[in-house]
């Protein structure tokens, strides 16, 4: 008797701690369904299917650009690196107060969807089964779902826990919109801004271009270029002030001043209650995070009935997801360059392996040793050129934003990057990017030396600096 | 030929980019009206590389935006703001009082820290940031330190929101207190050989400034003026009503239209001894450090901070290890109820290989110049160079099986019933591995110059990539077409000129070609 009430205990247990952790999860996403959505997605019902849709959207879509700036009262705090985008209009999902739903998808696919909703719901499903497929989504279900995001929750609910198995979803959703209190500097490689939103139409509509056109606009490039390092100097001018005038007003000793947006906040109380507001519902996002982390085994226990729930898929043909075309042509590319450099290396060996063998005859004894002794030292050289690249670079580099803090020489105790620690690092990375750019340069150079060889009758005079 | 040769020249020496891209222009300009050698120079280039190029402005654009975004609210800052202290006259609860439109919550001196629309508080208000100035400038002085500082501390402040005799009192022992502070100012600038300038300043107004406090009956301008004086704004305290024209004028500039509810006039009427009317002038250069973080934010801003370092800790415990098996086990049945062969890369990965394999090429190829320049002195070094030769080239072909391998992936594919369009590059490399909490970590500057190195080199490294990777887009998509024997015969000068100069100088110098004529 009493071991049947333990184990309707423990299933009761069990039970309350499903709808916790569904609450959890449902709290922490960017907006997130309610609960009932999970629970009616078990079943396969129609109608959780676009708040589904919709979730999905905003955590897969990238980091929204300012395409539309909706310019509000306060601004948004500045940063030397990534800010925030702008404050979304409303939208129609159940998000938490004050939390802000991400700027939906920019506007060549706005076009034609309601105002606040962002882009209309068959440009959602796209760029969600766009998404899922390039990450490697192994169901063909999902595939198959229709445009219009009427159906197919159950599939979304499984393609949310797939998305949540394989990485930290959560944790990368929450640093996105992340609350930015300091001045931040972004040291990763490879920032943000490198694919803004959606890709160019490069399929041509606008027929074969004048290369005139391109070299205008490489000029215009470099102008930019210049323009955006003065202006940078000017703005690091303005915080070195900023910060120095507010020396010693922060209460947290480590940081020692204010940044831009706690200044901001004093300055305009109006934007510091919206700040302290969005800082509330972030940390009640925290909060529900960590609650799902502790509850999240009830969750996959879950998961598994309803993918047992699924009908099995027909064993069929494998697919493989289709690389995009640029995909195609950078692997083309590098298999030139690689090849080249098969050719140039063969050139050298081959000379240098027949005059060796023509002048170390036989393998003496006293030779072997050495020899031994330099494969070794030549094997951990190459070991160690492999890691460089396989290891992606030197992993201490830090990346990521940074919060700026302005003190005086101190010694090396204490947390935190030192500027000049990081300025070494940046000036070998430019270096090394520098020579690979030479590089690439005189192999074109040597290319086009070629076709000039071949022209007869024709001087070229190559620019003064070569 | 020649003609358009003298033209390179030229454009040559106006070098820089937009002398480049002028120059292009130019030609290209000539070249139209001289109609068919204008054929020749049109040849075409591919739209991808259109695409590509404007891609990268726009993400410089980008860039640009949000730069001036930020400069708009330093430079917002670092101007003097204005406070309209009538909003916060009434002492309505839901109103934030002067002190804290100013001063948020509590002032750093040590003042009474009681946040009403108290007079005292705003007297005291009125007085710190006289003793912080004196402070600074009358540093070498350590005589001038202002002896009302302690008085005025202890000055507790009635609670009341309406004036009493109590804060007249206060009031008036803050009109002595500031003009003991400006007498004594006037004697440390007068002292002061290097503050020659502020003397001078200092010297008219505070010459002024006490008439204007004795003499006058009304309180109200006496506040006002001994502290805009001696504010070096640059304002010029004359009349009051000039004060008021101006601050008048300021704050219909200032438009904020939200917070500006004037109390009507018998409110004003009320308080006979209100702070000055006009708003109050903050600048942060002056009075930057009394500034104070409002105690819900601190609170807030530290629970966030705590949340964040909790959610980036990897405990291993035992919860935390199950959780990942029974993911590991999910994903596991979710492969196999699809009828996954098993490992197939998603394009994200293939991306990230080719990616490796670049850098891998780079990487070998900078180890095989080094080699070949490097002398060696005997037969030693001249084996291990031989040996790390062959290394190389063995690791080369490492990479090229590799690269045959994800062809074959690529290629003996079915296309499956998913859309077919582009997908934008998979939330970027850095997003996809960066620890979200990286953003607790500080980077310590010590000097504005510092900072600008910083900020200079970073831009030009991400500058570096963008042309890397516009070079190996413009390499695959030009060199074909120069390259490629045409039925037409060779291809235009004009071109080759122009693919020479984007391919090899980054568009910013060209070639010259000179046509040899045959001495006949």
């Amino acid at each position: 008797m009493g071991r049947r009430r333990r184990a309707e205990q423990e299933r009761a247990g069990a039970a309350g701690a499903l709808p916790d952790a569904i609450a959890a999860l449902s709290r922490t996403l960017p907006a997130g369904p309610s609960p009932e959505t999970f629970r009616r997605a078990k079943f396969d019902r129609p109608e959780a299917a676009p708040p589904l849709w919709r979730m999905l959207f905003l955590a897969l879509s990238p980091l929204p650009g300012d395409c539309a700036p909706a310019p509000r009262a306060p601004p948004a705090p500045p940063a030397l690196g990534k800010p925030r985008p702008p404050r979304a209009p409303p939208t129609a999902s159940p998000a938490p107060a004050g939390s802000r739903a991400p700027q939906p998808w920019p506007c060549p696919l706005a076009a034609g969807a309601s105002g606040s909703c962002g882009p209309a719901p068959e440009a959602q499903v796209r760029l969600v089964k766009r998404a899922l497929r390039s990450q490697g989504y192994p169901r063909r279900a999902l595939a198959q779902l229709p445009e219009d995001g009427a159906r197919g929750s159950r599939e979304l609910l499984l393609a949310l826990a797939w998305l949540l198995a394989r990485g930290p979803l959560l944790e990368r959703l929450l640093g996105r919109t992340r609350v930015r209190l300091g001045d931040e500097v972004a040291l990763c490689q490879g920032e943000a801004p490198a694919s803004p939103g959606p890709p160019a139409a490069c399929g041509g509509a606008d027929g074969p271009v004048d290369i005139r056109h391109l070299q205008w606009l490489m000029g215009k490039l470099r102008l930019q270029w210049r323009n955006l390092m003065t202006s940078q100097q000017e703005q690091c001018a303005l915080l070195g002030k900023i910060h120095s005038y507010t020396r010693g007003c922060h209460s947290d000793r480590s940081l020692g001043h204010l940044s831009v947006a706690e200044t901001e906040m004093l300055r305009d109380p109006e934007g510091g209650r919206q700040l302290l507001r969005r800082l509330e519902s972030e940390n009640a996002r925290l909060e529900a995070a960590l609650a799902w982390r502790r509850r999240e085994l009830v969750f996959w226990q879950w998961m598994d009935t309803v993918l047992g729930a699924c009908p099995l898929e027909a064993a069929q043909p494998p697919f493989l997801p289709r690389i995009p075309e640029s995909g195609a042509d950078q692997l083309e590319m590098v298999a030139q360059q690689l090849q080249a450099l098969h050719e140039e290396l063969q050139g050298a060996v081959e000379p240098r392996r027949a005059a060796w063998e023509a002048r170390v005859g036989g393998s003496g004894s006293e030779w072997s040793a050495l020899q031994r002794a330099t494969q070794e030292a030549v094997g951990q050289e190459l070991a160690a050129l492999r890691r460089a690249w396989e290891e992606g670079g030197a992993p201490a580099q830090p990346h990521g934003p940074c919060r700026l803090v302005k003190s005086d020489a101190r010694a090396s105790g204490g947390p935190g990057l030192r500027a000049a620690e990081v300025i070494g690092a940046l000036r070998s990375r430019e270096a090394c990017l520098e020579a690979v750019l030479r590089q690439l340069q005189s192999q074109c150079r040597q290319e086009l030396a070629q076709l000039a060889a071949a022209l007869p009758g024709l001087i070229w005079i190559l620019p003064p600096g070569h | 030929c020649c003609p358009r040769a003298a033209r390179a020249g030229e454009s040559r020496a106006l070098g820089g980019g937009a002398g480049a891209g002028v120059a292009g222009r130019a030609v290209g300009r000539a070249a139209a009206r001289r109609g068919a050698a204008g054929e020749l120079s049109r040849r075409c280039a591919p739209p991808r590389l259109v695409a590509e190029l404007r891609d990268a402005l726009d993400a410089c654009a980008e860039r640009q935006r949000r730069l001036e975004r930020s400069l708009r609210a330093c430079r917002r800052l670092l101007r003097p703001w204005y406070a309209d202290p009538e909003t916060t006259r009434a002492g309505r609860p839901g109103r934030r009082p002067l002190a804290a439109l100013l001063f948020p919550c509590r002032l750093r001196a040590g003042a009474a820290g009681v946040p009403g629309g108290s007079l005292g508080l705003a007297a005291s208000l009125l007085a710190l940031p006289r003793l912080s100035c004196l402070r600074r400038e009358a540093a070498e002085l350590p005589a001038a330190e202002p002896t009302p500082a302690p008085e005025t501390q202890e000055e507790a402040p009635s609670p009341a929101c309406t004036p009493s005799p109590q804060d007249l009192k206060e009031l008036e022992l803050l009109t002595q207190t500031l003009e003991k502070a400006v007498r004594v100012r006037k004697s440390v600038s007068k002292a002061a050989e290097r503050h020659k300038a502020l003397s001078l300043k200092s010297g008219s107004t505070a010459a002024s400034a006490p008439s204007r406090v004795s003499g006058q009956a009304g309180r109200r301008a006496s506040e006002t003026k001994p502290l805009r004086c001696i504010h070096q704004t640059g304002v010029p305290a004359e009349g009051l009503p000039e004060c008021r024209l101006l601050s008048a004028g300021d704050r219909t500039c200032k438009g904020k239209g939200a917070r500006a509810t004037k109390p009507g006039p018998g409110l004003r009427d009320q308080l006979p001894l209100a702070a000055p009317p006009a708003p109050e002038v903050f600048t942060l250069k002056e009075k930057g450090v009394l500034l104070k973080l409002p105690t819900a934010y601190r609170k807030a801003a530290s629970q966030n901070s705590r949340l964040w370092t909790q959610l980036s800790s990897t405990q291993t415990s035992d919860s935390v290890d199950a959780a990942t098996n029974a993911k590991t086990q999910f994903l596991q049945k979710m492969k196999m109820a699809s009828g996954w062969p098993g490992s197939g890369l998603s394009a994200a990965e293939v991306e990230a290989e080719v990616g490796l394999l670049w850098k891998a090429c780079s990487l070998l190829r900078q180890r095989m110049e080094e080699e070949l320049l490097a002398d060696c002195a005997d037969w030693v070094q001249e084996y291990h160079c031989l040996l790390t030769l062959e290394g190389l080239q063995a690791i080369t072909g490492q990479c090229l099986h590799r690269l045959q391998e994800l062809r074959a992936e690529m290629v003996g594919q079915q296309l499956g019933p998913w859309p077919e369009e582009r997908c934008p590059r998979a939330s970027g490399s850095c997003e996809g591995r960066t620890d979200p909490t990286w953003s607790s970590q500080l980077l310590l500057y010590s000097s504005t110059a510092e900072l600008q190195t910083l900020a200079a080199l970073r831009l030009r490294v991400a500058m570096l990539e963008q042309q890397i990777h516009l070079e190996k887009v413009l390499m695959a998509e030009l060199l074909p077409l120069v390259s490629t024997p045409e039925a037409q015969g060779p291809p235009p000068l004009a071109l080759c000129r122009a693919v020479h100069s984007l391919l090899c100088e980054g568009g910013e110098r060209f070639l010259t070609i000179l046509r040899d004529e045959p001495a006949s």
